[in-house]
């Protein structure tokens, strides 16, 4: 049973892995494994958003259907079938 | 309605009515911030009619604010900020009331910065600040108009304590001491995405910008409206 995911990526993501994708995914995925996945596939995005060590770097925002990771399992988070996951990096500026 | 109030906002009484551009005339705001989004927001606001503007920043006008911040001319260079807002929102608009004050946003200073205001617009440079901001927002059941700029990107939503999520339930925060590249027009959206939101919430108009993040993405001319919901056990908002 695959999970149809769909990855919205904004400002600086969005120039190395494109607006939307949609992906199927095996049913236990997390959303720390679909990250993984796509950084084997976007060495870019890995350097964008991972430490050297592996680290997800601080101040990234990650939702998951609107909410932050941070207030969910982190990047052990599940994921179900339709989710929408937005990526973006910190906006800080006045 | 004077005469000269009715001519002066013929253009958006037809849209609010004269009870709506009374709601303006009363309202009272905090723009905190007054650089990029703020002097935007701040301009718009004034010509807008609305009644009170409070001005808070503690820096003092530098060249390479120029580009973006319109409200300052290259003879302010050196002076506070909010005392050249101050005398330029004033020559916009002498109807209405503005108070500069040239003060760091902190812990210390946050109560009487948000004393007696009806709505915050957040214009900060930085997440630190906003998060004191935040606070205050949701303690005093204040509305508060979030707007971030970096570049040509862009993000604002519109945070109403009881009904969203607060600034602490969607961002982490940003890394300290980066200077952020900036483009007016950047400023420019925001700013006026910043605007139309305050005008909407004090009016009672439209449907305002609430459990969605507004993200403006210039290099691809694109906007985009993600939800961005409430974290239940946010300390600050989530009552836990």
């Amino acid at each position: 049973m695959k999970m149809k995911i769909t990855v919205r990526a904004f400002a600086d993501y969005r120039e190395i892995i494109g607006k939307e994708m949609e992906l199927l995914l095996p049913a236990e995925k997390t959303i720390g494994g679909l990250l993984a996945d796509l950084g084997d596939r976007y060495p870019n995005l890995r350097r964008e958003m991972f430490t050297p060590a592996g680290e997800l770097k601080e101040f990234i925002n990650i939702f998951i259907n609107g909410r932050n990771i941070a207030f969910l399992k982190n990047m052990a988070t599940p994921l179900s079938d339709g989710d929408i996951i937005a990526l973006f990096p910190p906006v800080a500026g006045g | 309605m004077t005469k000269y109030n009715i001519d002066r906002y013929q253009r958006q009484i037809t849209l609010l009515g004269e009870e709506g551009q009374e709601s303006l005339r009363r309202a009272r705001v905090l723009v905190a911030g007054v650089g990029g989004l703020g002097t935007i927001v701040a301009a718009d606001l004034a010509a807008a009619g609305v009644g009170f503007l409070r001005l808070a920043d503690n820096d003092r006008v530098e060249l390479s604010n120029l580009n973006r911040q319109f409200l300052f001319r290259p003879d302010d260079i050196g002076r506070e900020k909010t005392l050249a807002a101050m005398e330029r929102l004033h020559l916009l608009n002498p109807e209405i009331q503005v108070e500069g004050i040239s003060q760091t946003i902190d812990n210390e200073t946050i109560n009487e910065l948000v004393k007696d205001i009806d709505l915050i617009v957040d214009a900060m440079d930085n997440f630190a600040t906003r998060f004191i901001l935040n606070q205050a927002a949701f303690s005093r059941h204040l509305p508060m108009i979030h707007g971030a700029v970096r570049g040509f990107f862009g993000q604002a939503t519109t945070l109403i304590p009881g009904k969203t999520g607060c600034l602490q339930c969607f961002f982490a925060g940003n890394p300290l001491g980066e200077i952020i590249p900036v483009i007016g027009a950047t400023c420019g959206v925001i700013g006026s995405v910043q605007a139309s939101e305050t005008i909407k919430v004090l009016t009672g108009r439209g449907e305002p910008l609430t459990n969605r993040l507004f993200f403006w993405d210039g290099w691809a001319g694109e906007g985009t409206v993600i939800d961005a919901k409430r974290n239940p056990r946010c300390i600050i908002c989530g009552g836990g």
